[in-house]
């Protein structure tokens, strides 16, 4: 059981640092990023490529944070002044692409066979102290990226993103440029989901591309609205309820064995689907949001 | 030559049906003012809805039909129910709200209908030769069916009383509805008109190919790209935008290869967006 | 507002919590052996899943009849793999974990065989799967050996199949493969197997899914004139493709893999499209008393004939095969005890047998050979069963089988 619950644990903390930068970029910017899960997949090639060529993990978890940002910037470029919903679009075909390009670079990534053998971090330890080692790390990752976050929030540079979340003519008319902010912005959120991506590949062990399709954005975006847009314990609570969300369909047979398990699949996706709809009508500020504000 | 040729056609046939479904996500956003990400799913249903009235009435024009209304009602009901409630708030919540609706229609039409493949019972001929050119009679009646929609809509928009209404409020709704135009009747054909299209753009793609409940979804992004391409809220443009990256993808295919096709669409996409920021018809709007 | 969070953490805790307690509940018994049935209920695999999971349940039920093995009674315990890794880690993780299994059973996708394998070998429980890419017979993957293959590899497919365009004649072959490991495994097992013999490929092709058309990639294979097509594909986008193909006008015919070639290709075409179509499969050891024993178990199960799912076949022959390992190991004999025994139950030089009942009989006094209800059985040092392909042609809308081929 135990086990079981640390496996949990770690990939609640993987999503959770997805979270944060999605809920930094979106939540504190205003910025629809739907490609998050592209960043995502370059972390995790970054340091699945790296390792498995004798890279230490160490060294090939910073080069998958910083080629996750550096992957963000030519999408930046191109569209950071774009209009909230064409920068959507147009984030949404980038992660596309990266799928596409991991998929059919076969001399890079191993192409539809995906990466297996990929070493874990600590590879000293076996079994249940291995998990316990990752855990530790992943844990250790989002502690910082949350102390990073309260900082941020707190310092000039996060009241002049909310600022623009909140009314970017404003800030315009100000004389300052909303674009270069908002480029910050996406590639922190691009490091944070690289780190996750190269954590999520040393634990998972084997990376091919259909794992890095845009519904995992969607996850994402359905934890950080459920449990509230722009706050950081929100976005703790959000990736809780989404882990809930997945893994309690597990034990939900056990409760309710007449369900069919071919239905399954549909029920967990309608339920997402309408878990979202319900939360944008009647509760658009999340489970932790403030009240007040809508 | 005539291999140039023949991929244009079948760059054209793709076009108008990535088209079709961006020419619903453009009328409701020129009108609702945003990204409707149920038009996917919505197509999915009309041709859902097209194969049961089909298999019901054994006439394949009546299942057709069976299936736009499917599709009419289902968008008139998203408004009601959920996007109506969200009319005054950020485009973004609407946005939200419409992926979550589409995974609720996926998901529904999942457990109603199974995850194996359907197929319309079509007559499958051998094709017509033009100029060493194979003419599939199959794609000109979907091209035929793809133009009437198209007239269909441009006659409801710019020559009925209601499009007038429904143009006025896309030009600046305060205006319009100081000027006394009643916003439900506007609000209620424009998502009947969008819903409709959408399950016209759906049934053409199922009997091109195969109906299963992910096969909208997996449309969404090209359609979202036309629209933005053609200048979103820009009727013909969106059109215009699916026959660009319909053609685009084809003739692209002897160079990248074929795997890269889809990506060719988001590259065209970019580039156009780099040069006019606002897509090819876009108007440079004032604040929202 | 706090009132309502707290009741709505509340009520979550107390999902979660229910959820939870059922399976805490199992005691350990040392009178019972649990295994895992990790198949996919959805996803991909949805349509194999079902009876996959259920042949399982049959097939421990028949073995507990029987007096268990070596004593010890099967206890089932039934995850979906959603046809996903990620998915399907944390699914063998609560198996692993939560319910103690010692031997997980029956995953199919390549992918999530490829992620689930360090996890049973890190706990030194075998997993037995269906899948089929390469990687999955050597290290990293399968370094500690505990990995066993109850399907032919993708390689092996492509060999089958240059084996039967040999056998048909066909001078200029072409292959089209949906982009995944599976359909381009399938291709390039062809591709080498078919220039070993000295044969050329006049073109090849590989696509992405999902698209309203696939008239370019049509296109440039038919430019080259090929005599057959030979295809990694599915259902959906073979439908597609033959649709198109036919209305191009074109004769060629096509060798593809039997769960594209399946009667809904034909349902979804109709006869005049798929005429001559060869379809390829791996075939259950359909002659053998063991292939009857797990037909009757699926008819009753599922209410299909046993023919439709090659896999449910697999994984009632992985049960057996376990139960026969437990049983040569004798009472209470560990994982490494038992998995030394697998090979020398199932190869041969040893009396046939073909179900558990017979096998444990036959143990008492030597060797056995267990002749599954999917193959003969026989493993290689990878792990790895050789099975034999059957060519089946489509004509006038009947998919008949005209012959069987030996790798």
């Amino acid at each position: 059981m135990d086990a079981y619950l640390i496996a949990i644990a770690i990939v609640s903390g993987i999503y959770l640092l997805l979270a944060l930068g999605l809920n930094l970029q979106f939540g504190l910017t205003g910025l629809i990023n739907f490609g998050h899960v592209g960043f995502f997949c370059v972390g995790a090639y970054t340091s699945a490529i790296l390792s498995t060529n004798g890279v230490p993990v160490a060294w090939s978890l910073l080069a998958a944070a910083l080629v996750g940002m550096l992957a963000a910037w030519p999408l930046g470029v191109i569209s950071i002044r774009l209009r909230e919903d064409y920068f959507a679009i147009a984030s949404l075909g980038f992660s596309e692409i990266v799928r596409l390009v991991a998929t059919s670079e076969g001399w890079l990534t191993n192409g539809v066979q995906g990466i297996a053998g990929i070493p874990r971090i600590f590879s000293g330890v076996t079994g249940q102290s291995q998990a316990i080692a990752m855990l530790a790390i992943v844990t250790v990752f989002c502690v910082l990226a949350i102390l990073a976050m309260r900082r941020i929030v707190r310092s000039p540079f996060g009241r002049m993103i909310e600022a623009i979340r909140d009314n970017e003519e404003a800030v315009k008319s100000l004389g300052k440029d909303p674009a270069g902010f908002k480029m910050q912005v996406l590639l922190l959120g691009s490091m944070l989901a690289g780190l996750s991506g190269a954590l999520y590949a040393h634990y998972i062990g084997y990376i091919s591309p259909d794992q890095f399709i845009p519904f995992i954005t969607f996850q994402i975006w359905m934890a950080i609205i459920m449990g509230g847009v722009g706050r950081i314990s929100g976005t703790v609570a959000g990736v809780i309820i989404l882990m809930v969300f997945l893994e309690g369909s597990r034990f939900l047979r056990d409760i309710a064995p007449f369900i069919p398990e071919v239905a399954m699949a549909s029920i967990r996706l309608g339920a997402i689907g309408l878990a979202l709809m319900l939360f944008t009508i009647y509760r658009p500020q999340g489970l932790m949001g403030d009240y007040t504000k809508r | 030559m005539t291999g140039f040729a023949e991929l244009l056609l079948s760059g054209v046939m793709s076009g108008l049906i990535i088209g079709l479904a961006g020419l619903a996500v453009t009328l409701v956003f020129g009108i609702a003012r945003f990204s409707n990400a149920a038009t996917g799913d919505t197509m999915t249903l009309g041709a859902y809805g097209a194969l049961l009235g089909t298999t019901l009435t054994g006439s394949l024009i009546f299942g057709g039909l069976v299936g736009l209304l499917a599709g009419a009602l289902a968008a008139v009901l998203s408004y009601v129910l959920v996007f109506r409630q969200l009319a005054n708030r950020s485009p973004i919540s609407s946005l939200l709200a419409s992926i979550g609706l589409a995974f609720f229609v996926r998901a529904g039409l999942g457990l109603a209908f199974g995850h194996n493949q359907s197929v319309f019972q079509l007559d499958i001929v051998r094709p017509i030769r033009f100029l060493d050119l194979r003419i599939q009679p199959n794609d000109l009646k979907f091209a035929a069916i793809a133009l009437v929609t198209l007239v269909i809509v441009f006659i409801i928009l710019h020559m009925t009383p209601i499009g007038r209404r429904m143009r006025a409020v896309a030009d600046n709704p305060l205006l319009a509805r100081v000027s006394g135009i009643a916003p439900r009747p506007v609000m209620f054909t424009l998502w009947a008109m969008a819903g409709a299209v959408s399950a016209i753009a759906g049934i053409i793609l199922g009997m091109k190919t195969v109906v299963s409940p992910e096969m909208g979804w997996d449309m969404l992004l090209p359609a979202f790209a036309a629209a933005v391409l053609g200048g979103i809220g820009h009727p013909v443009g969106a059109i215009v935008g699916g026959l660009v990256i319909g053609v685009a993808q084809e003739l692209a295919t002897p160079f990248v290869g074929f795997t890269y096709k889809i990506a060719v669409s988001f590259i065209v996409l970019l580039l156009v967006l780099l040069v006019r920021p606002r897509g090819m018809f876009g108007r440079v709007e004032g604040v929202r | 507002m706090n009132l309502t969070r707290r009741q709505t953490l509340a009520s979550l805790a107390a999902l979660a919590g229910s959820g939870l307690m059922p399976s805490l509940t199992f005691a350990q018994d040392a009178g019972t052996f649990r295994i895992g049935a990790l198949n996919p209920i959805t996803g991909a695999g949805g349509p194999y899943g079902t009876g996959m999971q259920k042949m399982i349940a049959a097939a421990a039920e028949v073995v507990n009849a029987a007096g268990g093995a070596a004593g010890r009674m099967f206890e089932v315990f039934a995850e979906d793999t959603q046809t996903q890794p990620q998915a399907a880690v944390l699914a063998a993780k609560k198996l692993i974990e939560v319910n103690k299994v010692q031997a997980v059973l029956g995953t199919w996708s390549s992918g999530v065989s490829l992620a689930v394998l360090p996890l049973a070998s890190e706990a030194n429980i075998p997993l037995f799967h269906c899948s089929g890419a390469p990687a999955l017979s050597v290290a990293p993957a399968n370094e500690k050996k505990l990995g066993y293959r109850f399907q032919a590899t993708n390689d092996r497919f492509g060999r089958a199949f240059a084996e039967i365009a040999t056998k048909e004649g066909f001078k200029r072959p072409a292959t089209m493969a949906f982009n995944n490991a599976s359909g381009i495994g399938n291709t390039e097992g062809f591709e080498k197997a078919w220039k070993a013999k000295g044969g050329e490929i006049v073109a090849s092709v590989v696509y992405e899914p999902a698209q309203p058309s696939y008239r370019a990639e049509l296109q440039k294979i038919l430019d080259a004139k090929p005599d057959v097509i030979v295809m990694g594909s599915y259902i959906a986008d073979t439908t597609i493709i033959l649709r198109e193909w036919y209305q191009t006008g074109e004769e060629n015919t096509f060798i593809m893999p039997a769960w594209a070639g399946n009667p809904e290709l034909v349902k979804a075409l109709g006869p005049d499209v798929v005429e001559g179509i060869i379809s390829v499969d791996s075939i259950s050891n359909e002659g053998s008393p063991a292939f009857a024993a797990f037909d009757a178990a699926y008819q009753s199960a599922v209410g299909h004939p046993g023919l439709t799912n090659v896999y449910a076949a697999m994984t009632w022959d992985m049960v057996t095969v376990l139960a026969l390992a437990m049983e040569a190991a004798g009472p209470g004999a560990d994982m490494a005890a038992i998995n030394a025994k697998i090979r020398e139950v199932a190869n041969p030089d040893g009396k046939q047998v073909s179900s558990f009942a017979e096998g444990k009989e036959a143990l008492k006094s030597g060797p056995i050979n267990y002749e599954g209800a999917s193959s003969v059985l026989d493993f290689d040092e990878f792990g790895d069963v050789t099975p034999d392909f059957a060519a089946s042609f489509i004509r006038s809308g009947e998919i008949k089988r005209e012959y069987v081929v030996t790798l």
